[in-house]
């Protein structure tokens, strides 16, 4: 079945998308949030921006979706890596998420991502 | 076994959805960690796929954890299950399901409430009530209730 195979988009924030971080691997399935800096309508190719850390994101497989530049987008999508090892995010889905509490945000990815390892670990030892 | 949770909504992270035993006596009885037993459960998470189909409506919910599938039932106007109800129950039923339905897009955030079951070896809800979530923190406030859920009511933390 086509859809057994959508992997889900891990939350993380742009501070964690570097070049030695596990996030970044091409095809690596992410879900990204921030403010949206820029946005071409002829390439449908926009940057979002988190603190000093911004991401190219391809829109082009999204529909009824429209971007204002200074809003907030969180994006789910496939990190493709260029040669000169920039990453793009083939967004799968987007949406607008103005009045989002980025601290907020921020703290619960960690402590979900800590509550997800601890359980692994529980079932491993299980 | 604790069967608090059997009627109530069970908040859980797609990917502990996944981790549900069936009950080796019950039908549709699922265990959380071998402690509580769940036949319903409550999702919140990005819709990343739809199909729609003659009789009912498949969606995917993304949640950040993994995906889980959900079905929405359309053939209220056509089953024999729902003869035993008033004509007028079955096309409220009906007008909800396709509202509903009509609703789930790719990108909208879902609040899915529903029966969990195995189909085909996975675990799926069919969805008894979905709702688009307007708040940008709907998934963050999700999260955490999991989080706090599942430390003090769904597992025993010693």
């Amino acid at each position: 079945m086509a859809n057994s195979q959508i992997e889900s988009g891990a939350p993380i924030t742009l501070q964690e998308l570097y070049p030695s971080s596990p996030f970044f691997m091409e095809a690596r399935s992410l879900r990204v949030t921030g403010l949206l800096k820029g946005y071409s309508v002829e390439t449908a190719i926009g940057v979002i921006e988190d603190g000093d850390r911004s991401l190219k994101i391809n829109t082009q497989h999204l529909r009824d979706i429209s971007f204002r530049v200074g809003s907030v987008y969180q994006f789910i999508g496939d990190l493709h890596i260029e040669p000169n090892n920039e990453a793009i995010l083939q967004a799968r889905t987007g949406r607008n998420v103005d009045g989002i509490d980025m601290n907020l945000y921020r703290k619960t990815v960690e402590l979900l991502r800590q509550f997800l390892d601890v359980e692994d670990n529980i079932n491993m030892v299980e | 076994m604790d069967r608090s949770q059997q009627n109530t909504h069970a908040k859980l992270m797609t990917r502990d959805i996944h981790r549900l035993t069936p009950s080796p006596t019950e039908a549709n009885c699922f265990s959380v960690g071998g402690i509580s037993w769940v036949s319903r459960v409550e999702t919140v998470g990005t819709i990343v796929y739809r199909d729609m189909a003659e009789k009912f409506l498949k969606f995917n919910v993304d949640d950040g954890a993994g995906c889980v599938t959900c079905i929405l039932w359309l053939n209220q106007l056509t089953s024999p299950y729902f003869n035993r109800f008033s004509s007028s129950t079955i096309l409220m039923h009906a007008r909800t399901a396709r509202r509903q339905a009509r609703d789930i897009r790719i990108g909208a955030v879902a609040r899915v409430r529903g029966r969990v079951g195995l189909y085909r070896g996975v675990m799926q809800i069919t969805a008894t009530n979905v709702v688009i979530e307007r708040d940008p923190n709907a998934e963050i406030l999700h999260w955490l209730e999991c989080v706090r859920l599942s430390r003090s009511c769904y597992r025993i933390q010693s």
